[in-house]
């Protein structure tokens, strides 16, 4: 019964994407009233079909129907119900129903925004958000059913993967990471509207940017969620391996990141039209790409879904997207005329393409170190990883490059700079940057790349802060206000501005966290009896017990760990081996104890309650904890940057006049 | 920069077609998309255990249902299949029918079933309603299952006359895979 609904609403919605898609393609070429309420009513339908199988499978999930294919192979009635409520996206048909839900809430909000705006990119776009989502319908309807009706259905499941019962971050990390996923079709579907009318407009650049900015928000907590995950469930102490799937979520960030801010020249200047077009349909590739390597089984990793007969049709559809996205471009990208001209000399305006460049060499060096295992297999047939060595030896100078255009470009001003305007704005963050590199050195940075990030995060810091201040003080002067009304006045003015500034600040405060944790970090790896210490740079740590711990869906082992530092004691800390039903490998969780200043983690390698003795893992890991918290800075933000043009795209026009002289709302 | 396909930056309506981005476009998805064909017809399932080419774990377990122990020394001579497998586990379901019908098939090859993590009046009501045409085990503390790194089920393991592993497999299998891997067994056998 339950297995027959699912499906029936599956083919529906199917049917709903399949018939939307062609009404919007047809309504875009011969645009008719009638054929574009058509479109969206598909859409719309599409969304609540989409939801309602969810419903329905959540609906199973916890009444453990094991009728359902899907219940049957990730159900168990022994897993609190917060573990079967989100079983939903533990396992690869599941994750591809949730991938409907996201699809359709992002359609059915893009296209209800843009009821009666935009007439003839609109019925475009639906046009190609539907056939993306008839793909997945597809998906849900043959090669990855979930709703298969089991004849004679067990008694209880295997439960989900362990893994995803272990930690709490497991459970919000996938909606972020799918939101920010799935979201990208929406650019995507808006950037080929544009290319198929010929026209790239004053007016659609907004909405490009903003459902750009959104899944770019979730994607950038998604990416750190994942590493926060890794950091504390996977025990070795880091929070980022470059593993394929990593990278495939890193990869469209990368090239999302780079088209936002070149879509600001598109808006400013009406220049890079194509080129940003490009950028919005590649990130939009690359998390089909990401899409197939997860479930492909062609790559392996910790997150993939390896068990997938789905590869060979996720590939078909990607090698078509990917064709017909270079047909499409090689067709249409020149009727996107430019409007004016990119400033070459010394200016912002240079430094933003630099910027861009930069971005698109780190997602190629990103893709090449992930698909390069894949060519040597294939050329010799050996197995091997190109791992974190190429990686990091690649990425530092790229970050550290990126670290000092997000400093020289906003010091900048648009068009071309005179060598006297060039000289005041890059000479006092000099100072800013240098008292950041002595401080470093103070407190023992030895690293020549740790400096220079020091270094250049310092001149970005100053930039960043005076930029964010600069139409604050303007305001005071002109309008004589004190500091607060005219930060609050200057900051309504131009609240894209401040959440691009924002956004910088958290981002510079990411890449001097990351260099500092990875340069600074000390550990010592230890085997310790009940009552003996051990003692890593401030800290003494004491094995006290090992302790069983017995749950509904695991046992655990514990050690009993009491931390002191520099003789104050902190209290104990608890590191565990955790034994899951269905997994016979026992998964760890590290034991953290984070501060502003460093982490103290402990992980353990094993552990024996009947001898009293424990095998650990012990890292002093400084800075870490400012990596979660520029997260939260850069996605904050985003939101800040997003409200207002959401919000006033109706009333944008009214509130243009410029504050003397300074650049009013997206300058940058 | 001259040639870079940047193409906001190139002159409006020159031409309908533009050869640099075609040209920059196909660069790049070409070789990639050759790539990931290549590799998928390789089977991620197929895992190289660190076992593959040692000789197999010794074991001597009793079947379910009772009767003399079987050992892992009283197949030698002739290629094993040895599927580790359990009733709560779907996709065994799936392929305990193919791996019957081809115990019947390849006559020459001894195939063996050990249970995983199972009661043995389960397992034995499982038998009993499905069929079987080879014998299961009971392996009571898991040992086997630990000396073998089975970390989830079902996994199977192929193993030549002489008693090496061949080949350890990850999931479901169906009746294609069963007789490309015993071809292979045969192969490595000595």
């Amino acid at each position: 019964m339950i297995p027959a609904l699912g499906r029936t609403l599956i083919l529906l919605a199917l049917l709903a994407a399949s018939g939307g898609a062609l009404v919007g393609f047809a309504t875009g070429a011969r645009p008719t009233a009638v054929g574009w309420l058509w479109a969206r009513r598909l859409a719309y339908a599409f969304a609540a079909l989409m939801a309602l199988a969810n419903l329905v499978m959540e609906y199973a999930l916890l009444t453990h129907d094991f009728s359902v294919s899907y219940v049957a192979h990730v159900g168990s009635r022994s897993v609190p119900t917060w573990v079967s409520m989100v079983s939903l996206w533990s396992s690869l048909e599941g994750s591809i129903l949730f991938w409907g839900l996201v699809m359709g809430v992002y359609v059915a909000v893009a296209t209800w925004q843009n009821r009666d705006k935009h007439p003839e990119y609109m019925p475009y776009a639906v046009g190609v958000w539907l056939l993306c989502g008839a793909f997945f319908s597809f998906l849900l309807a043959g090669p990855a059913q979930p709703f298969s009706t089991v004849p004679s259905p067990p008694l209880d499941g295997p439960g989900p993967n362990a893994l995803l019962q272990n930690h709490y971050l497991m459970v919000i990390h996938p909606p972020f990471l799918y939101s920010g996923y799935v979201g990208m079709t929406i650019p995507f579907g808006l950037a080929c509207a544009a290319l198929l009318v010929g026209r790239l407009g004053h007016d659609f650049i907004r909405p490009l940017r903003n459902f750009l900015l959104l899944p770019w928000i979730f994607l950038t907590v998604a990416i750190v969620l994942g590493g926060w995950w890794a950091y504390e469930v996977l025990g070795w102490g880091g929070y980022w391996a470059w593993d394929p799937v990593e990278n495939a979520s890193f990869l469209p960030w990368l090239t999302a990141t780079a088209a936002l801010h070149s879509a600001l020249l598109v808006e400013r200047k009406g220049v890079l039209k194509g080129w940003t077009v490009t950028l919005v349909i590649g990130t939009w590739l690359l998390t089909i790409l990401g899409t197939f390597m997860t479930r492909s089984g062609v790559f392996n990793s910790v997150h993939s879904f390896t068990q997938s007969a789905i590869g060979p049709t996720i590939l078909v559809f990607l090698a078509a997207a990917l064709i017909l996205s270079v047909v499409l471009l090689t067709l249409r990208v020149d009727s996107l005329a430019p409007e004016g001209t990119l400033e070459t000399g010394p200016s912002r305006d240079a430094v933003f393409l630099v910027q861009n460049l930069l971005f698109v060499l780190f997602t190629f060096t990103v893709l090449l170190g992930t698909v390069f295992p894949l060519v040597v297999e294939a050329a010799r047939g050996v197995q091997m990883s190109v791992g974190r060595p190429y990686f990091d030896k690649m990425s530092v100078p790229i970050g550290v490059a990126l670290l000092f255009v997000m400093g020289v470009g906003p010091a900048l001003p648009w068009g071309r700079a005179t060598s006297q305007q060039v000289r005041s704005a890059l000479l006092p963050p000099l100072l800013t940057a240098a008292a950041f590199a002595v401080l470093g050195f103070l407190l023992d940075v030895r690293n020549a790349w740790t400096m220079l990030a020091l270094f250049f995060g310092g001149f970005t810091a100053h930039v960043t802060v005076s930029e964010f201040l600069l139409p604050v003080r303007q305001r005071m002067r002109s309008h004589g206000e004190g500091f607060l009304e005219a930060f609050g006045q200057a900051q309504r003015r131009g609240q894209r501005r401040f959440g691009a500034y924002v956004v910088h600040a958290g981002a510079l405060l990411a890449i001097v966290a990351i260099g500092v944790s990875s340069t600074m970090g000390t550990s010592k790896e230890i085997q310790l009896r009940a009552g003996e210490s051990t003692a890593l740079g401030a800290y003494t740590l004491t094995f006290v017990t090992a302790e069983r711990v017995s749950e509904p869906h695991r046992e655990s082992i514990r050690a009993r760990m009491d931390v002191s530092k520099n003789g104050r004691p902190l209290g104990s800390l608890y590191p565990r081996m955790n034994q899951y039903e269905s997994q016979r490998e026992p998964i760890g969780t590290p034991a953290v104890r984070t501060s502003l200043t460093e982490d103290l983690y402990l992980s353990i390698h094993n552990i024996d309650p009947d001898s009293g003795t424990v095998g650990l893992l012990v890292l002093v890991n400084p800075m870490v904890g400012w990596i979660w918290i520029a997260t939260a800075i850069m996605a904050l933000g985003g939101l800040v940057a997003l409200v207002p043009s959401w919000r006033g795209a109706r009333v944008a026009v009214t509130e243009t006049a410029p504050v003397a002289g300074a650049s009013p709302e997206g300058s940058h | 920069m001259a040639t870079a396909p940047i193409p906001g930056a190139a002159p409006a309506r020159t031409s309908r077609m533009n050869p640099w981005v075609l040209a920059g476009g196909l660069a790049v998805v070409v070789p990639l998309l050759a790539v990931l064909v290549l590799n998928l017809g390789r089977d991620p399932r197929s895992v190289r255990s660190p076992l593959i080419g040692r000789a197999a774990p010794a074991f001597s377990l009793a079947p379910v249902g009772g009767g003399a122990p079987i050992s892992l020394e009283s197949l030698r001579g002739r290629p094993a299949i040895i599927n580790f497998w359990a009733t709560w586990c779907v996709p065994c379901f799936e392929e305990h029918a193919a791996l019957t019908a081809a115990a019947r098939t390849f006559r020459e090859v001894h195939f063996l079933g050990i249970v995983y993590e199972d009661e043995e009046a389960t397992t034995q009501a499982f038998l009993a309603q499905r069929g079987s045409s080879y014998s299961s085990l009971l392996d009571p503390e898991g040992r086997t299952a630990i000396a073998y790194g089975v970390f989830g089920v079902p996994e199977t393991f192929f193993i030549d006359g002489a008693g090496r592993i061949v080949e350890k497999y990850v999931g479901p299998l169906d009746r294609g895979t069963i007789a490309a891997l015993i071809a292979r067994a045969k192969g490595g056998a000595p």
